[in-house]
Order: C-alpha cells, then structure tokens, then sequence
C-alpha cells in the first residue's frame, strides 16, 4: 500500500543529539521568548494605564476634599445688623449682604491690623477678595437663623476664594498670579501672612459632599449635595423598577417560556439592548418621557426611568444566569411532591438564585450609577442649586447627577472645578467600589457549587 | 477469544530505542507512577494495556514530555532516547517531539486543510526547502497513511470534514510527516468504528519497518493483533512487560492473568 | 389627589381585599383548610391581585395619556397668529405650561382663589411681572388667548386628575367586589393566582420588546420629521456641518462619521493587539494565581464609568499628547484630539476585547494543543498556528463588539475629541463625533422643531444602524464559532 521506498532515514538538518541546540531551535526558543514578552508587556501596558488612570485622576482630586477657610472674630454690631433692635426678622432682611460685607470687611481689617499684617500694597476691596463672596451670605443666613448672635463676637469661618485656596494647594504661584485679573502677588503675600499668623489654613471639607453646586465665579463653594442625592433618587428609582421587572422577566424566558419564534425573539432583543450606546437610550428618554408624556426635563424620576431600561438587559442576562445554576434536580425534586411549577420556582429556584441576582443586580446598579450620556439629553445639565424635596415630589424637581456633575464641572473655565470635578470622581468610584465590594462579598458569601 | 491470535510475524529484537528506568510520575500529591522499567526496541510495535487510570497513558506520555504541558505534574527517573536522558535540563522538548511523535486518543486534525495539517509538523521544524520538497513529503505521509487514495482530489477541504477514520489516518501522516523515530499512539482507535479501526490498525502494522511504535490500547485483542511487545500496567505498577505471546499465553503474574482472563479491568 | 396618595389607596384596598379574601375562604369551609382547593392565602391573593394590577395599570396608561390628550384640547385654542409668531406650535405650548406652573404659584403665593384667577386679565394686570415674581421668567408679554389656554390647561389638568383618582379608584373597587364574590371552596385560586403572575411576568418580557420599538420608533419618527425640514440627499452626501441658528445650516453627515470612524479606528489600533496579547497570555502561559489576579484588575478598566475616562482624555492625556508630540511635531496646538479620545478609548476597550478573546481561546480545546505540542511545535507555534487560527472567529467578533462600543462611546469623545467638524488625516487635530453632535444638538438652546435640533435623531438613527449591525455580525459570528465547538 505504501511506498517505503521513498522513506529515508530522518532528515539530515535534524541535530544528531538531543542535547545540543541547533541555529534553527535556538531561533525557535528566541521567538517564544519574544512571543511571550509581548504578552507580559500587553498586560503591563493595561495595567500600568489602569494606574497611570487612577492616580491622575486621584491625585488631581484630593485636593477638593479641602478647603482653605479664612478664620476672624467679627463683633455682629446691632447697630448695623438691626438698628430697630426688635430682633424683627422681617427687618432685618432689609439689610442686604452688602451691609453683611461692610461688617465683614471691617472685622477683618481689625484682625489685620491686630496681627500687625501690613496691608497697605492693596486696595481694602482687594483683602475682602481673598475671601469668597458666600461669606456675606453666610454671615447673613447664621444671623438670621439666630438673631440672638446680635451683639455677640463671634469666631466666623468663610471660605478663601479658589486662587488663594490654589495657592496653598499649589495650584497658583506667584507666577500665575501676576497673570491672572483675580488675584494679584500683593494679596497672596497677605495671605501668606494670614497663613502665618494662623488666620488662614486649610482644613478637611466636609462642605464638599454637603453643599449644592455654585456659579461660575464661586468654585470654593461649590458641593456635590445635590448631584449625590439625585444619584440616590435616581439609583433607589432603578432599583424598585429594574429588579421586579428583570427577575419577572427572566423567570419567564428561562423557566416558563415555550421554545419558539416569539421567545427566540425576545431573546435577541435582550442581547441587542444590552449593546445599544447609551446616547441612544438618552434619545429614546427625550422623546419618549419628555416630548410625548410631558415629564418634567432634570427630573430624577426621568433619570431613573432611562437608567431603568439601560440596566434591565444587564439584569437579565444575570438573573437567567444565575437561574440557569440551579440545577434541575431541585425544580424535580419541588414538583415530585405535587408542587405546581411556579410553586417550584417561587419557592426553591428562586431563593436559591438570589444571591446571583443580587450580585448581578448591584453590578448593574455600578453601571447605571456611572452613565452620564442619556443623563445629558433629559437636561440633567442644567444648574441646579437648590435640594430636590423628599420623595416622591422630590423625584420630578431639578436634579443632578454625580457624574453628570463632573461634566459639568469640567466645561467651566475656572482650573479649580478641575479640582473639584477629580474630587467629584473620587466620590464616584468610592460609591462604586463598596457597591462591588457588597457584591463580592454576597458572591463570595453565597457562592454554591452543585 | 478466538480472535486472540497472536501475530506470528517476525520479532526483530536488535537494539533499545529508549530505555526507561525508576520513572516515577506526580500528578500534584497524586503518585501516578511507580518506578517504571521499560525498553522500546527498534522496529517493533510495544503495547501497552491494562485497566483505565493504571498509568499507562501517563507513561505513554512521558516518552515525549507531554506531561511537561501538565502544570502539576513531575516526572522522576530516567528515560533515555539513543542514549541520551530525555529529561536533561539541556533537552529542549520541541526538538525531542519532533523525534517522539504522538497521535492521541481522539482525532484531532487542526481546523485547515488536508494538506496543511499534514505538512505542519515539516513547516515548523524547517525540514523541507522548498514547496516541491514540502508537496513530496505531505504526498508520501499521505501514502504512509493509506489516506492519499482518498483525499488526492480535495487537499484544500479542511480536515474537519474527513469522516473519524479518516482524521485519525490523518493525524497519523501528520506525526509522520515530521519523520519521527518513535511513533507514540494513545488509544488510536477508541473513537473508531471497526472498519476504520481495522484500516488504522493494518497501518500500525506497516509503519512498523520505519518507526518503533508505541501503542496504548484498552482492548487485548488489539494488543495481539498488532504488538511484538506487551507491556501491563496495573494501579501504577509495572506489572509485567514482555513477548506478546509469551504475556498473552503464558503470563508470569498473576494479575495479568487475571487481566487477560477479564476478572480485572 | 397626588398619584402616590391613590397609588396607596389602591394597595390598602388590596391589602384589605387579601385578608377578607384569604377569611372568607377559610370561614366557607369553617377553618378547615384541607376542604379548599388551593391554600387560603392564595384567595386572598386572587383578591389582592384583581385589586391593585389592573387599577395600577390604568393609572399609568391615563398618566401616559393625559398630556398628549391635553396637549390636543388645549392646542386648539391657541390662534394661528400667536403660534407663527413664536415660530411652532411646541413653543407656544411650552409657554402655555410655564404660564399654567406660574398661576399655580401665583395662586399659592398671593392667596388667589379660583374667581381670582379667572378674574386675570391679560391686558389689565402686568402678568408677565407677576409670573416673574414667582420665578417664572417670559420672553414676551402675555396675550389674551394664551393666558386663556393656559387657564384652560390648568382646569383640564385638575379635572382631568380628580377624573383618573376617581377612575382608578372605582376599577380597584370594581376589581375587589368581583375577585371577592367569587370566592368559594371550589374555585381554582392557585390555578388563578398563577395564571394572573403568568401573564405579569409576561408582559414583562414584554418591556424588552417594548423598549426597542420605543427606542426604533422614536429615532425614524423624529428623523422623518427632519428629513421633512433637511433634504436627506444633503444629509447624506454633504461634506460640510455647520449649524447656523438662523437657519441656512448645512447638516452633513460625513465629517461627523470620519471623525467616528477616525477615532474608533485609534481605538482598535491600541486596543485589539494589546487585549488579544494580554488575552493569549493569561490564557496561555499565566499561571492560575497571576490570571487570578491579573484578570479581575484589567476588567476594573472596563468597570470605570466613561466619564472618568473623559477627564483622563481632558486634564491629562490631552495636554500631555500636545505638549510632547503635537507642538514639537508641528502637528497642532489642541489638547482635544482624535489622537487623545482615541488612545483613552483604546485604554477603556482594552478588557472588552481580553475578556471575550479569554473566553474564546479556552474554548479551543486541548486536543488542539496536544496534536500540535506532539508534533514538537513551541507554544508560540502552536498559539500562532494552530489555537489562533482555531479561534479567529471569535475574536472577529471580540473586536467587532468592542469597535461597537467605540462608535457608541460618547463621554470620552465630548470631552477629548473637540467639537470641530472636518475632515482631516491629522489625528492631533480636534474633530467631531456623531455622538457629540447628538448632545451638542440636544443640550443647545435651539427650539425643539427645528432641523438643527431634530438632525440629532437623524444621527442617533444612524448610530443605531451602525452598532446594531455590528452587534447582530458579531454575535452571529461568534454563536457560530461556539456551535463548532460543543
């Protein structure tokens, strides 16, 4: 059947021994290492780019978790603050912040002056700009939540403006300074000298996560009070609608549904919609929730509706999965003893799937906590500055989001919402990293092997 | 058992191939093998047989460090080829597969054509210098296979299309497209039906002239049908190695006896 | 009454409707519950459940409704001439909302009673003023008609919102009285009660399908809507983008697509060779502690938001690429580039192709590995020979999901690509997205009905055309290449 005729011995450039390398194995062996010196360089590159991501962005944010604030004794004279002295509130709103700035200005010039800070290379308005113009507001909020402060001297805390807070955080240098309209040399001498005699200093902000967002010109106080809370709102509404729905519907696909056209459709739908940009699911919002029913636009519950659709494939595809775990001996086992089939489901498959939604669940709410491109469409852009109400009114009043603040952050022009926006980050991926931790834990704790 | 008849071709029993003496094997904490004394002879057919997971495969395996692609396995003793410790740090085992090529227990022709599976092995270990050289080889593996009849039409149809008997003629040209010196065959024909089974095994017969073959086998019948040599392995052990005739008509040890009548196994 | 008062209303009504049920069941069989044919509580349930689902169902359907129905009533009053002077139909109506928010504020701020409100007179008292006091800022005086139709919107509103309470309350009743009197020993509750959950979890498989009509819908209506206004050959074959408020804007598709392609392009260029490596070698040669921890940490870049990946592209990537390669090179002087969005993108989409290339190649199985390591080919060899080959589909498809998501991408590239629309080859020039011109388009202050605005769903339209054939291609491919495997 064969030719042996054509078989010679093996092949001459075979090396006659095995323990001796030739050219061509040598050049094989180099290749290998080479081949498997790019792999390990592939990883490091992603990893290094995963640190390089992180610490960039960390790095540029801790800074926004302090705040550089600007401390004096002000002596709340009656004689201004209330001059009918009846403690009459409606009063003593007619006494604007620009008489709160008078007192202000006054006490801190006093302060100077005690301290022996020589001033006289700026203007007075100048030493009232290192302070931000929310401290006379401030000032006037706390006398008017407590009129019996009047008369009193008391220890008041404002907040530096973003330039001399920079300039402790090193952001501005005298350098930058003679540039910039804001802030000249001569006023961060003066705040150097406060810092010196400890009237100025940089302190934790707790202000930061408390406070709602501020305009354009006063960076130091702005707060991502509302972003958080409407991040709340939005992820509470997610989790209520995206749960029920996503197991109710994979209970159906997975256990109940015949095999035919109509589920094998709704099964590539699913698969499609998971893939879907999530700009598009921003149009479907706009056109859908605000254009046809008329929901109010920077509504948390919009938000939430929208995010809702974006994580319910994502929920889905986990729940079945996890369904799918569950081995059918126990749905056996349920209907052996005469249970009906959606016995058997409600009361053995799905607790003992639980711990797989739940996981797959959070991971989806980490997804959705983190979308910031529909959120854009349905005007969760706009300025926000006052706390959305408790639910459920609270749920169609202006809100923000967490990373939609960021954005926004970043299209202003002052370099200290920068700051503020790798701040606003940092919060983002802590909310992120406890949300995936929880579903670590709940895999780790409840993971099954059958 | 009357298709036990034991092949009365001649023996020729000149040199060892290889020799392999105390090799223990390790899988993690698990002592597969248990100090194995073996010698491969030249132009002869060795059988290895003995009930599942009595390392037979295992040592199989050893003869062209295929275990190294094992992470838990260690591999202790000595096994020599011409002479030369297989296991020495200096060995690459590229260049020792090349010499100690193996067909497995499954057909597993690589996702191309008929004439790319076959002409692998020559292409990564440069031993042809041109395309006609290349076309010659594939052509004489084919013949060596007995598959050349069959496929010379379509050599560029993928060789995931050949029925099972045909991809594990094929895989046999393959491994000796390369030239190997020994030709290690891990149950060859357990995924075969008998014709197809019948084909491999008169092939097994003819490679012979070229090869030392090495076959491990579950089935006796087939040990005697195409084996000079048996050797029987049992819970690790070497239990006894020797002339086909001699192991399946007068074996020394009892447990082979046992084997062979069908009360162990 | 507020929907979250009368949604409570309908649940204590079925809470209600479950205890009498689940009572009314045991006390027909005087408390022995072997005589009934499901367990009490699943006649209490039946009740609950004709109760509260199909009251709920028609709040939502009414709520759905009433605005567009509203929106009708209303419109029709609002003269011709009011409706070309603002321009559209959508901004009068715009108007008309606000105008009906501010009475409302009005009303609670100074006290006014109903006749107070009807008394308004636009041409009497300054209502544009007094609406600014409660916050609601006009752009022009009010009119007659339209404080009229604004009233009107207002009534409607309250009538129609006290008929829905009334509406959805009588159902939930309706539901209660029916499912109750039905109750006796032989009734089937559990049969019911299943059935009732079957078709709730049906017609939530529903919302899946429910979502890409809405999703199909909206995209070709609006997008017909702006074809009605911008000629599609202009749309299609222009060469220019540049939207001009006044109207006269030339809507072309084409710098905005090559920026996309452009960018997705550097994106794949970074991420295909260094996910399929990085995938090849956990794989491969990683031992299971180093893919044990090396996997999870390269999947934490697929788990950071895109919005983070954005400020990298904007305070770092950007001016670093500028500063080091564009300004030296000559090439440029914008921190935002297709380069900058490009690299970032290429950094997120690396996991999405490791991850799934992971998957696919372990799919290949080890028989191929063994024929080819027996044979004496190096790992290497057998990788690039034989389990790549083996695996080509799949990663096709890895790659061809991951370019998806690279078109789809919008936070990175609204914050690291720039917003100038051209064509150019010079990747550290700053151009446009299609999915920055849909956000640009929609977060304007431009009025909804105009080509301007509604070219934006002309763009998502195309999006998702673009990402769905990429998906549906992928998915097969890959579907295809696990068939031949199992």
């Amino acid at each position: 059947m064969t030719d042996a005729s054509m078989h010679d011995a093996a092949p001459q450039n075979r090396p006659a021994s095995l323990l001796t390398a030739d050219a061509r194995t040598r050049r094989r062996k180099a290749a290998e290492t080479r081949f498997r010196l790019m792999g390990v360089a592939a990883i490091s590159v992603g990893l290094l780019a995963l640190v390089f991501l992180l610490t960039s962005v960390l790095g540029n944010g801790f800074g926004a978790f302090r705040q550089t604030v600007v401390e004096i004794p002000i002596t709340l004279d009656e004689a201004v603050l209330d001059k009918s002295g009846t403690r009459d509130l409606e009063v003593m709103k007619k006494v604007t912040t620009i008489g709160y700035g008078k007192v202000i200005q006054k006490a801190l010039e006093a302060e100077l002056a005690n301290r022996g800070i020589d001033t006289s290379a700026v203007k007075a308005k100048d030493v009232m700009g290192l302070m931000s113009k929310e401290a006379a507001a401030d000032l006037r909020n706390m006398v008017l939540a407590d009129p019996s402060l009047l008369g009193q001297t008391i220890t008041f805390n404002a907040f530096a403006t973003s330039r001399v807070d920079g300039f402790f955080k090193g952001r501005v240098t005298m350098e930058s300074a003679k540039l910039d309209s804001n802030i000249s040399p001569e006023q961060l001498q003066i705040a150097q000298a406060m810092h010196d005699a400890g009237i100025i200093e940089t302190k934790w902000n707790w202000g930061f996560l408390t406070m709602s967002d501020s305009s354009e010109l006063r960076p130091e106080t702005a707060g991502l009070g509302v972003a958080i809370l409407g991040s709340a709102y939005m992820m509470i509404i997610v989790l209520v609608l995206s749960l029920p729905i996503g197991v109710a519907t994979s209970i159906y696909l997975e256990e109940m549904a015949p095999k035919n056209k109509w589920t094998d459709l709704i099964e590539v739908n699913i698969a499609n919609l998971a893939a879907v940009p999530s700009i598009v699911y921003g149009i479907l919002a706009l056109a859908l929730f605000i254009n046809f029913m008329g929901l109010p636009q920077s509504a948390p519950i919009v938000g939430g509706l929208v995010l809702t659709l974006m994580t319910l494939p994502t929920i889905i595809i986990a729940t079945r999965a996890a369904l799918k775990a569950v081995p059918p001996s126990i749905r056996d086992a349920a209907l052996g003893v005469g249970a009906s089939k959606m016995q058997s489901i409600f009361h053995h498959v799905l607790p003992l799937a639980m711990p797989g939604i739940l996981t797959g669940t959070i991971l989806g709410l980490a997804r959705a906590l983190g979308e910031s491109a529909p959120l854009l469409l349905i005007g969760m852009v706009a300025f926000v500055k006052d706390f959305p109400a408790a639910p459920p009114q609270g749920l169609m009043q202006p809100a923000t989001a967490l990373p939609v603040q960021v954005y926004q952050w970043t299209q202003r022009s002052d370099p200290a919402f920068v700051e503020r926006a790798s701040g606003a980050i940092i919060v983002l991926l802590v909310f992120l990293l406890l949300m995936n931790a929880v579903a670590i834990v709940l895999r780790r704790r409840f993971e099954r092997r059958w | 058992m009357n298709d036990m008849r034991i092949a009365d071709r001649k023996v020729s029993t000149e040199t060892a191939k290889m020799t392999a003496r105390g090799v223990q094997v390790y899988y993690g904490e698990n002592h597969a093998l248990k100090d194995v004394d073996v010698d491969i002879l030249s132009g002869t057919v060795t059988a290895f047989i003995g009930p599942s997971g009595c390392g037979k495969s295992t040592f199989l395996r050893c003869l062209n460090r295929m275990n190294d692609t094992v992470a838990s396995a260690r591999v202790l003793g000595e096994i020599k080829l011409d002479g030369e410790n297989i296991y020495d740090k200096r060995v690459d085992p590229v260049t020792l597969r090349a010499r100690v090529g193996m067909v497995f227990q499954k057909p597993n022709p690589f996702p191309k054509s008929i004439y790319e599976n076959v002409a692998y092995g020559p292409r990564i270990h440069g031993l042809t210098r041109n395309k006609a050289e290349l076309d010659e080889v594939v052509e004489m593996s084919l013949k060596r296979a007995a598959l050349w009849n069959e496929v010379k039409d379509r050599l560029d149809a993928p060789g995931t299309g050949l029925s099972g008997g045909q991809q594990q003629r094929l895989c046999i040209a393959r491994a000796v497209a390369t030239s190997p010196e020994v030709l290690l065959m891990d149950e060859p024909c357990s995924a075969l039906d008998p014709i197809a089974t019948a084909q491999v095994e008169e092939l097994i017969d003819e490679l012979r002239s070229q090869f030392s073959v090495v076959i491990v086998t579950h089935s006796m019948q087939q040990a005697a049908r195409v084996s000079q040599r048996t050797a029987f392995f049992h819970l690790g052990h070497l239990v006894e190695y020797g002339e086909t005739g001699q192991i399946f008509t007068n074996p020394k040890d009892p447990r082979t006896e046992s084997y062979i009548t069908g009360r162990i196994g | 009454m507020s929907v979250g008062l009368i949604t409570l209303i309908v649940l204590g009504l079925a809470v209600l409707g479950f205890i009498y049920g689940r009572h009314r069941a045991l006390s027909a069989v005087e408390g022995d519950a072997r005589h009934l044919h499901s367990l009490p509580s699943y006649y209490g349930w039946s009740v609950f459940l004709f109760t509260a689902v199909p009251s709920l169902l028609l709040m939502c359907a009414w709520l759905i409704l009433q605005p567009s129905i509203i929106e009708n009533r209303v419109a029709a009053l609002v003269p011709e001439a009011d409706i070309a002077a603002a321009g559209s139909l959508n901004l009068v109506m715009a108007d008309v909302r606000r105008i009906a928010g501010g009475i409302d504020a009005m009303a609670k701020e100074a006290g006014l009673d109903e006749a107070g409100i009807d008394a308004l007179r636009a041409d009497l008292s300054d209502i544009r003023g007094r609406l600014a006091e409660v916050g609601v800022a006009l752009g022009s005086n009010v009119g007659e008609p339209i404080l009229n139709a604004a009233r009107e919107f207002r009534s409607l509103n309250a009538s129609m919102r006290m008929a829905m309470a009334v509406a959805v309350i009588v159902a939930a009743v309706a539901g209660l009285v029916f499912a109750a009197l039905r109750i006796n020993p032989a009734l089937r509750a559990r049969n019911l009660v299943e059935q009732f959950v079957l078709v709730l979890l049906v017609s939530c498989s529903m919302i899946a399908v429910a979502t890409t009509v809405g999703i199909i819908v909206s995209l070709v209506f609006e997008s017909w809507h702006f074809f009605q206004l911008y000629p599609a050959k202009d749309f299609l074959f222009s060469t220019t983008w540049n939207p001009k408020f006044g109207g006269g804007s030339s809507l072309g598709i084409w710098p905005l697509l090559w920026g996309t392609l452009y960018v997705s392009f550097i994106s794949l260029i970074v991420a295909a060779p260094i996910g399929l490596l990085a995938a090849i070698y956990l794989s491969e040669y990683a031992t299971p502690k180093v893919r044990a921890t090396v996997k999870p940490l390269l999947e934490v870049l697929a788990g950071i938001p895109s919005i983070v990946y954005g400020l990298f592209a904007l305070i770092t990537v950007g001016p670093l690429l500028r500063d080091w390669i564009a300004v030296p090179a000559g090439l440029g002087d914008s921190s935002s580039s297709v380069m900058t969005a490009g690299l970032v993108m290429g950094i997120m989409l690396i996991p999405y192709v490791s991850s799934l290339s992971d998957d696919i190649i372990n799919a290949v199985p080890q028989a191929m590995r063994d024929g080819s390591f027996g044979l004496g080919a190096t790992h290497s060899e057998t990788i690039k020979r034989v389990v790549l080959p083996a695996a080509l589909p799949g990663i096709v498809g890895a790659i061809l999901l991951a370019a998806s998501r690279a078109i789809g991408e919008t936070m990175i590239v609204v914050m690291g690509a720039g917003a100038a629309a051209k064509l150019s080859l010079n990747p550290f020039e700053a151009m446009t997205t299609v999915t920055v011109k849909i956000v640009s388009q929609l977060t304007g202050d431009t009025e909804f009905a105009s080509p301007e605005t509604l070219v934006a769903f002309a763009l998502g339209l195309t999006l998702f055309c673009f990402t769905l054939a990429l998906n549906v291609l992928a998915l097969v491919i890959v579907r295809k290449y696990r068939e031949q495997y199992e």
